[in-house]
């Protein structure tokens, strides 16, 4: 589904590169659990941006179903590609509908009009994580721990074989990341969607991921 | 309901004033210039003054993701102040005399290209960096430097184009003729039917700006749009009625309050009747208060507008940005 070869990443300041890492190699298929393990500063998160088409790669090559990811469009791509990042969100009443009706973007009207085929996509994606009742609440008055489910419910919502989740367990307790890590798990087997997370909890790591790959300075990185 | 209060407000303003309306018999030409010449055109000015502003500040608000953000607080106000300074004080003392329509529609163009230049350096520098408190510091700085400079153009005038600024500068919405309207109305229109095709743009980017992008929004395309509807709006409105403080943070604040929504057609349409409706309060107030001469808009829109959003943000427990 990913195939990855000889990436660089890293930043473009006008003319300058400031390589980041490089010499990553990866084939990742459809219905496998991926995490991403390494160091603060390493550049997890550089390269989850640049796979998910946020940032642009330095050189080498990413490939997303026989496609290079220059060649998508960003509609295109947000029809295969969601993320859930650890940037907090909220205020401005946005609910946990508002925030999971957000996952519809790329299908709905201009004037962000949803119809009942939206809504009905929308009440399953909230009733997948148990947040149907939450649905009205504004997500200001939520924990941290439902926070994270309300944004993987935008994801689902947004309907993409690919879900990239940047350090989704970081303001969580041990609780709240066995249950987020489980549901993941169960959208990976039955949905068959292929998930890439990166977190700092290798025990976690250890007990639900199918693949994990680790960055480490001076490495290359393969995984096939 | 708001828009049963427009048309209330709407009325009252076309009623009141310094000469009581019913007093004269309608078949009396007095009657209708005064109805047409000089009440239709304050009313519907303050209508678009109101709205129009209102529409600005929740479209940067929800750009900047930042409830303090406002064409006034952030300089945008300043900037088409000075522009209008430079334009009245130093082009109008040399060759064009007074304000008549082609003064006017160059007085306009100075104003957005004013406004257009501030939202600019303000985007460039909230890309560069994020921090929302960096922002308002230096939108604040820039409207501070934008009014030294103005000073300066303020000193070295005359004492006529002097005073038409200085009262200029209080926020009038009765300086505009059915002419000007004329002028003033295709161009509302456009920016405010523009704005009307960002609605699931800007609902994308409340979330974040990665979100948005992540959900197929070009981050890039919607700024550079948003900086142009608002600084052809502020630009349109601050050369006709001068900088009006207060309607364009505050409007959407409150609008957001009284209308548990984030969705953009709602509170668009929300912030445009809200607007309308306190600037026209506002201009009805000041008949009310002084029949002899004409209160600055500023004054009234400031000192009762700001209590009531004060009480509204400490009655409501939640965050409003």
């Amino acid at each position: 589904m990913i195939v990855i070869k000889d990436l660089e990443i890293g930043y473009k300041n006008k003319s300058q590169y400031h390589t980041v890492f490089k010499g990553i190699n990866m084939a990742l298929d459809a219905g496998s659990f991926v995490g991403l393990i390494g160091d603060n500063g390493i550049g997890k998160s550089t390269l989850l941006k640049t796979i998910t088409g946020n940032l642009s790669l330095l050189s080498g090559e990413i490939k997303i179903n026989n496609k290079q990811i220059t060649e998508y469009t960003a509609q295109q791509l947000s029809q295969i590609l969601s993320i859930v990042i650890t940037e907090k969100i909220g205020g401005f009443n946005l609910t946990v509908w508002d925030v999971v009706a957000a996952g519809r973007t790329p299908y709905i009207n201009i004037f962000g009009k949803l119809t009942t085929h939206d809504e009905g996509i929308i009440i399953s994606s909230l009733t997948q994580l148990n947040l149907l009742t939450l649905k009205d609440k504004l997500i200001d008055e939520l924990s941290d721990g439902q926070r994270q489910k309300v944004m993987i419910a935008k994801s689902l919502a947004q309907q993409t074989p690919i879900i990239v989740l940047d350090e989704p367990t970081a303001f969580l307790d041990y609780t709240s990341k066995h249950l987020l890590f489980k549901t993941l798990e169960k959208l990976c087997q039955e949905q068959q969607k292929l998930i890439i997370v990166s977190s700092h909890d290798i025990d976690l790591m250890k007990q639900y991921v199918h693949k994990t790959c680790t960055l480490t300075e001076g490495y290359k990185v393969t995984i096939l | 309901m708001l828009l049963l209060t427009l048309l209330v407000l709407s009325t009252f303003d076309l009623c009141f004033g310094s000469t009581n309306l019913f007093s004269i018999n309608s078949t009396d030409p007095l009657f209708s210039s005064i109805l047409f010449d000089i009440r239709l055109p304050k009313t519907l000015t303050s209508i678009i003054a109101g709205s129009g502003l209102a529409l600005c500040g929740l479209l940067m608000q929800s750009l900047f993701r930042n409830p303090l953000a406002g064409p006034y607080v952030l300089g945008v106000s300043s900037g088409s102040s000075l522009f209008v300074a430079i334009a009245t004080m130093l082009i109008s003392s040399v060759h064009i005399s007074g304000f008549f329509i082609m003064g006017k529609s160059i007085v306009t163009l100075f104003s957005i290209i004013g406004a257009f230049f501030v939202t600019l350096i303000i985007l460039l520098i909230s890309r560069k960096n994020k921090s929302n408190v960096t922002v308002l510091l230096v939108g604040l700085m820039l409207g501070q430097i934008l009014s030294a400079l103005q000073g300066l153009i303020e000193y070295v005038s005359n004492a006529d184009n002097l005073k038409t600024f200085v009262m200029w500068g209080m926020g009038n919405v009765g300086n505009t003729t059915l002419q000007d309207l004329l002028f003033v109305i295709p161009i509302y229109a456009v920016t405010i039917i523009a704005s009307f095709f960002f609605i699931k743009p800007l609902n994308a980017i409340l979330l974040n700006e990665q979100y948005a992008q992540n959900l197929g929004i070009n981050v890039n395309a919607l700024r550079l749009s948003i900086i142009i509807i608002t600084a052809f709006l502020v630009g349109l409105i601050t050369a006709f009625c001068g900088p009006i403080a207060f309607v364009g943070i505050s409007v959407p604040i409150a609008s957001r309050l009284f209308f548990k929504t984030s969705h953009h057609l709602h509170q668009m349409v929300f912030c445009l009747l809200l607007g309308a409706c306190v600037v026209l309060a506002a201009d009805v107030i000041c008949q009310l208060l002084s029949s002899q001469f004409m209160l600055p808009i500023n004054t009234v829109t400031t000192i009762i507008g700001s209590p009531v959003v004060m009480y509204l943000l400490f009655k409501s427990k939640l965050s409003i940005g």
